[in-house]
């Protein structure tokens, strides 16, 4: 059904455990039913707009265990209801993982990053007019892209990876989060995974109706960054239509380690060109070993858009892209 | 009728068939096992009634030249590949299934012309063809078939015309999709898509029944022999004997 808002939550069943345990057995009974609840920001909208009809809601905020910041043996680890703003603001996350900290603090806006959570920035759904309007597209379960259709409005779609659909990532924390190499732990009441936070992420021609390889019963409860980044030369840039309160049309994450100019090691990633964060692989190798330079900086802008395939109306983002990932390279 | 068939408003909010329940693939699995269990528990009851097996030893005469042998596994695998990578979004495993399933799609389409124009021109085509008299044969066990029996040739045709239902839908499936050789148009309208969509998905749905179906068939201890000449091409003269009308099947001699 086509969506119409109603600006008032559904009747639903709201649970809010305290403890991780009832809140993995909530997540295991309930199962597709539960909605996991972070900071609710990317939820009501949905829920009030009645395109999603959980029974049932499990708010994740109220569990300490998976709140704050934290030095493990090899790094850090952030539970994954700890919100945006305090990734933003904390000194640990400033001073080693500045990527990261720089990534949140463009999330949105202060207000949405004072409640939104890192769980809930990774695991948000796509952004797509017509996902989010309710029609019956690929993504819906029907069989149709509407914003790959002649008439279809697709400036903020994808460069990479469609396969039916052409949604994007949407976050600004995962790209970082890919480039400095984290960790998702995935908690159910059976055991814990981990998982690299490139592999959390699945596109549409693994799972059209899925972000992430959470299953149900599964639950985000952390990401933790290893040493191995730490206190690199970072960079990231976000370019979307407005400073605030605004998705990226294509954002840049990269950790650089230059020793006498050379380019030592480099992971990079894109995010809002594929549905997925776009780590890009090719341009690390190449530019690898190389003296750090603007001929280095400029092939590896033209690497990074190699394959790109614009929609209608976002052509713009194969030179957005390139000039980000040249500027990252250039530092 | 949403047990059959799924809906949903399109943007005019007029409602638009989107394809086959899926609940439905759940009730053809346990239908069909049923059934192959049932009836493997009364075959196994009146085995002891039965006569021993035809010997394989002996002459040998040809059932299936190595071209048809050859054309029947590619048919096989890229049919079973189909039905693997069509099913797995359904079930939710989460694979990259959509190229392989088009790639396997266009295997099955070209072997299936082949073996088309090969059937009219180059084959004993009369000797597949289902007439009013074998409707008899189940019934008589006197009467006996010639190459193929009643309950293969209904097999046959039954396949024929479910693969090609699946064919025909799945290229105009594969003509909306963006391919290595054109990108998407995505400009048929949605109620004709969705009724393609749902063709595409029933006779799925029968595939999977006759698939399972057929591999239980040529698992079954009296039809091995069959399994074994689509390998190996030969039966004996004895299981010929045994099972088929020589004076309306005449094959050569297997070298």
């Amino acid at each position: 059904m086509v969506a119409t808002s109603h600006d008032v939550m559904p009747d639903i069943e709201l649970y809010q455990p305290t403890d991780e345990a009832n809140a993995l057995d909530l997540a295991n009974e309930l199962g597709s039913d539960g909605w996991l609840l972070g900071g609710g920001q990317d939820t009501y909208g949905w829920l009030k707009d009645r395109n999603k009809t959980p029974a049932a809601m499990i708010e994740l905020t109220q569990i300490d265990a998976w709140k704050g910041i934290k030095e493990i043996g090899d790094g850090i680890e952030i539970g994954a209801v700890t919100t945006i703003t305090e990734i933003a603001n904390n000194p640990l996350v400033q001073s080693r993982y500045g990527l990261l900290a720089e990534a949140a603090s463009k999330v949105a806006s202060p207000q949405i990053r004072n409640v939104g959570t890192l769980g809930g920035n990774l695991n948000q759904d796509a952004r797509c007019w017509y996902y989010r309007r309710g029609l019956d597209c690929y993504r819906a379960g029907g069989n149709i892209c509407y914003a790959d259709s002649p008439e279809g409005l697709n400036r903020e779609h994808s460069l990479f990876g469609a396969s039916r659909c052409v949604a994007v990532s949407p976050s600004d924390t995962a790209p970082a989060l890919v480039a400095l190499e984290a960790t998702m732990v995935v908690s159910s009441s059976s055991g814990q995974r981990l998982i690299p936070a490139q592999d959390y992420f699945i596109g549409p021609d693994r799972d059209i109706v899925h972000m992430t390889v959470l299953n149900d019963g599964e639950i985000l409860t952390a990401v933790r960054i290893p040493s191995t980044w730490a206190n690199a030369e970072f960079y990231f840039e976000k370019v979307a239509d407005r400073n605030v309160w605004d998705f990226a049309l294509v954002n840049v994450a990269a950790a650089i380690k230059v020793s006498g100019g050379v380019i030592e090691d480099i992971r990079l990633a894109c995010g809002a060109v594929e549905c997925v964060p776009r780590r890009l692989e090719a341009v690390e190798n190449a530019i690898r070993g190389q003296q750090r330079s603007e001929e280095v900086a400029s092939r590896a802008g033209e690497m990074a858009i190699e394959g790109a395939r614009p929609l209608n109306y976002n052509h713009f983002k194969v030179p957005l892209m390139k000039n980000l990932v040249m500027r990252a390279v250039r530092g | 009728m949403e047990q059959i068939v799924r809906y949903r408003e399109d943007v005019f909010g007029e409602v638009v068939i989107l394809g086959v329940s899926w609940d439905l693939l759940y009730v053809v699995f346990i239908a069909v096992a049923v059934l192959l269990v049932a009836h493997a528990i009364i075959m196994a009851a009146l085995a002891n009634k039965k006569m021993d097996k035809p010997s394989a030893e002996g002459r040998r005469v040809m059932r299936h030249e190595s071209f048809d042998r050859w054309f029947h596994w590619i048919m096989a695998a890229s049919i079973i590949v189909l039905i693997v990578t069509g099913v797995a979004p359904i079930l939710g495993w989460r694979l990259a299934w959509l190229d392989i399933h088009w790639i396997s799609g266009l295997i099955l389409t070209f072997v299936v012309v082949v073996h088309i124009i090969r059937g009219f021109f180059w084959q004993d085509f009369k000797s597949m063809l289902l007439g009013v008299k074998d409707f008899g044969e189940p019934f008589d066990s006197a009467k006996k078939p010639g190459k193929y029996s009643f309950e293969q040739k209904g097999m046959h045709w039954t396949v024929t015309v479910v693969a090609l239902a699946v064919i025909v839908t799945g290229v105009l499936m594969f003509m909306e999709m963006t391919t290595p050789f054109w990108e998407r148009t995505n400009d048929m309208p949605e109620d004709t898509l969705g009724l393609i969509f749902l063709l595409h998905g029933l006779s799925t749905l029968a595939l999977v029944a006759l698939a399972a179906t057929h591999i239980y068939f040529s698992l079954r201890p009296e039809k091995l022999f069959y399994t074994r000449s689509m390998i190996s091409g030969w039966i004996s003269e004895e299981e010929m004997a045994a099972n088929h009308d020589t004076g309306k099947w005449s094959p050569k001699e297997a070298d």
